[in-house]
């Protein structure tokens, strides 16, 4: 009988040994994003859908997360806050650990939410002001302000006709209006360029008055924060007036120059020829500058069936690489075998620096983070367009005068 | 007047006074008493998630401000194209004082009712402001007076440092008798309170109609020179059909300012304006229940073609961009096919089913 009893004791703890060590069920990590599909700057918006479901689609595909699959809701918001607030509220219904952000007005009307819910964020937006008294929003790329600051630091660096006379060209919200108080940090600070005229831009469809205004101002740099449309307006009328300059500050000419939005194939569909010798920067590789990053992005729009615009747009890039930080923070939460909610996924994106940096093959450098650092890829590569296409102008650099100005 | 004052088989009124009653039978009385108890009870035995909490509590909102579209465009006929910069009036008149006493002042987060008053005594001090032209003006004139305003109000909140150029004012949680309202009841809480302003405003216009002003606004619409041969005062008219649209539009503003907890420019655009201005229209213009039905619909309609769209998506991925384009394009379907075939508005279904029920069996 006793050994009766001690067998049956061995089965039991043999089957719970099995037990534990059989097949865990696998996790369905939910994550969703809300952005403008329909409605102002859908154009920018359907690409950076695109490319956060194609990478999701992706990661399951390959089983990059074993067996866990990643369930990416995507909703569309029509550029209303109203309706942004919406989606939060039923993403959170279900239990999302992370959410995916798209507009400057809607991350600036849900911040509190998120610090309320503690929830991390990733924007599309690179407004600074995003990250201010947040501890939850974590920027994909440098800020709209160190975009223009490193322009202006480019200008000031490679002008030679003494301290250059810039004006900026921006959209009248918050999402253009940022960078401009901070680049007057980075002058008060020594950074050497004269800003002679802000222009807030309106829906005009002729800037022939402004142009004229600012070559009578001596303006030899404009600086864009703003969306395409715009700034192919612009460049369409200063080929018309001839004002566009071949080489970089040519005298009695205007060199133009951007910031992430304004740039990209979409401003050479609108502006064609006026786009020649554009200056623009983002943190984003682009397709027209083939590398590693680039023939992945090709081969991930060509696996999902995206066209050629879809496939080229910077803004596909950004939503993969966008995706590719969400799901590294939850690879890197699995691996510690750590439960992926919102307090490891922010912990793991604040851990995101030094030789625990990551390294998307789709931006000029490594996405850093940590909780003073809110700005993933601090490196800016400077683009300029020559026949019709982007190329890269010198090595990835980084912005000295954010440093002194945040 | 009938003998049964339960069922009354048709009308017997025999003095101005029996006509003019809220309320035409004791059945009536207690349809609406059941209808309003429901309204305040069903949160207490059914939770709903705070997405559609959300919905409804915007919809109670909608139906305020519509109220008051209602009574400037149904009543009074003056075309409005700028309600949602009187809206905009009420919501930053609350953002305006959190600018400048503090985001969580007492006067924010525990005088909220005087504020919500407040709010309305500024749309309706702007909406008087922006009738005087319809002294002077008619039809599509007027209408791009109330546009020009909408442009104005839009220029001044995105240049003016003082509301912070358009970006969010951020407003604090408000405390209620027991305590502040925090995140989980937040949505419940805004819902009895946005409910309460429906009620009384609502009444408040119920009972307007049966006043000498009520009726100076239909005269006024019907023919401006008539009623002013017969003694009434269009002009005076016209400016305070703005002042109490103004007020409702106030009163809608800073109700969304607190459910939101903060005020942007993006929710007080030319889109809201037209967007009130539909549901006005498919709701019926010239009706009280009319302003029910129109948000209501178009919140509604809203919401199922975004899931019919998410749908889309998802069976024909290619046809992305197609799916998205349902929920604009369904709006405007809507309000053309209303235009077209049903320019009185739901509230005219409404009509039509009450008279079948009325005529089953041999009421008349």
């Amino acid at each position: 009988m006793k050994h009766m009893k001690i067998f049956l004791i061995g089965i039991a703890v043999v089957c719970l040994l099995l037990a534990a060590a059989g097949p865990s069920r696998a996790e369905v990590i939910k994550i969703a994003l809300s952005l403008a599909m329909s409605g102002p700057t859908s154009d920018a918006g359907q690409p950076y859908a695109k490319g956060v479901e194609d990478f999701f689609k992706y990661v399951n595909e390959e089983k990059l997360l074993g067996k866990d699959t990643i369930d990416c809701t995507i909703r569309d918001d029509q550029y209303k806050n109203d309706v942004t607030k919406r989606n939060f509220e039923e993403f959170l219904d279900m239990g999302i650990p992370i959410y995916l952000n798209y507009s400057t007005g809607s991350t600036l009307a849900l911040k509190r939410d998120f610090e309320e819910e503690k929830i991390p964020t990733l924007p599309a937006s690179f407004h600074r002001g995003n990250v201010e008294d947040s501890n939850y929003i974590f920027l994909p790329i440098a800020s709209y302000s160190e975009q223009c600051i490193g322009l202006a630091e480019y200008i000031a660096r490679h002008f030679d006709g003494g301290k250059a006379k810039v004006a900026l060209f921006i959209h009248p919200s918050a999402f253009g209006r940022g960078p401009v108080a901070d680049l007057e940090k980075a002058m008060a600070a020594g950074l050497n360029i004269e800003i002679v005229e802000t222009v807030e831009h309106g829906t005009d469809l002729d800037s022939t008055a402004t142009l004229q205004r600012l070559m009578s101002k001596g303006v030899q740099f404009v600086i864009a924060q703003t969306v395409q449309s715009p700034v192919a307006t612009f460049l369409n009328d200063a080929e018309r007036l001839g004002i566009i300059a071949q080489t970089f500050g040519e005298k009695d000419k205007i060199t133009f120059m951007g910031a992430h939005y304004t740039g990209g194939t979409d401003l050479i569909a609108l502006a064609g020829s006026a786009a020649e010798n554009f200056f623009w920067t983002t943190s984003y590789r682009l397709t027209s500058v083939p590398g590693v990053g680039t023939e992945a992005q090709l081969a991930l729009a060509e696996r999902y069936g995206r066209d050629d615009k879809t496939a080229n747009s910077h803004n596909y890039t950004n939503g993969i690489m966008v995706a590719q930080v969400a799901f590294e923070a939850i690879r890197r939460c699995k691996a510690k075998g750590n439960p992926v909610n919102r307090v490891n996924l922010t912990a793991e994106l604040n851990q995101m620096n030094g030789l625990n940096a990551f390294y998307p093959v789709t931006t000029v450098g490594p996405v850093t983070y940590s909780a003073t650092d809110r700005a993933g890829v601090d490196s800016l590569q400077l683009y300029r367009v020559q026949d019709g296409q982007w190329h890269a102008v010198d090595a990835p650099f980084r912005s000295e005068y954010m440093r002194k100005v945040e | 007047m009938s003998a049964n004052r339960w069922l009354a088989t048709g009308n017997f009124f025999t003095s101005y006074r029996e006509e003019q009653r809220i309320f035409f039978t004791h059945l009536d009385r207690l349809v609406f008493v059941a209808v309003l108890v429901l309204l305040f009870a069903w949160p207490l035995f059914f939770e709903l998630s705070n997405k559609y909490m959300l919905v409804v509590n915007h919809t109670l909102i909608a139906v305020v401000a519509v109220m008051g579209l209602n009574i400037v465009t149904g009543y009074a006929g003056l075309i409005s194209i700028g309600h949602a910069a009187f809206v905009g009036v009420g919501a930053y008149t609350v953002a305006g004082l959190a600018t400048t006493l503090g985001d969580s002042h007492k006067l924010i987060t525990h005088a909220w009712p005087l504020m919500i008053v407040l709010s309305g005594g500024m749309g309706a001090l702007f909406g008087a402001f922006v009738g005087l032209p319809a002294l002077r003006l008619k039809h599509l004139y007027l209408a791009i007076a109330t546009l020009s305003f909408q442009m104005i109000f839009e220029w001044v909140i995105h240049f003016m440092g003082f509301f912070n150029q358009g970006q969010t004012i951020y407003i604090g949680r408000v405390h209620w008798l027991t305590g502040e309202v925090g995140r989980s009841s937040h949505y419940v809480f805004w819902y009895y309170a946005s409910l309460v302003v429906v009620v009384i405003t609502g009444f408040g216009i119920r009972n307007l109609m049966r006043t000498r002003f009520g009726r100076c606004l239909i005269a006024v619409r019907d023919n401006d020179r008539a009623a002013d041969a017969m003694g009434m005062h269009p002009g005076l008219t016209k400016v305070y059909a703005f002042a109490l649209a103004g007020f409702m539009a106030g009163l809608a503003g800073a109700l969304h300012a607190y459910l939101y907890r903060g005020v942007g420019i993006e929710s007080f655009t030319l889109h809201h304006s037209i967007t009130y201005l539909a549901m006005a229209i498919v709701g019926g213009l010239g009706t009280l229940h009319g302003a029910f039905w129109g948000p209501a619909a178009i919140e509604f309609l809203d919401i199922q073609v975004e899931h019919l769209s998410a749908w889309a998506a998802q069976i024909f991925p290619a046809q992305g961009n197609l799916a998205t384009a349902l929920r604009p394009f369904s709006f405007g379907l809507v309000i053309v096919l209303f235009l077209m075939f049903e320019p009185r508005g739901i509230a005219n279904w409404w009509r039509i089913a009450r008279s079948y029920v009325k005529l089953w069996p041999f009421r008349y």
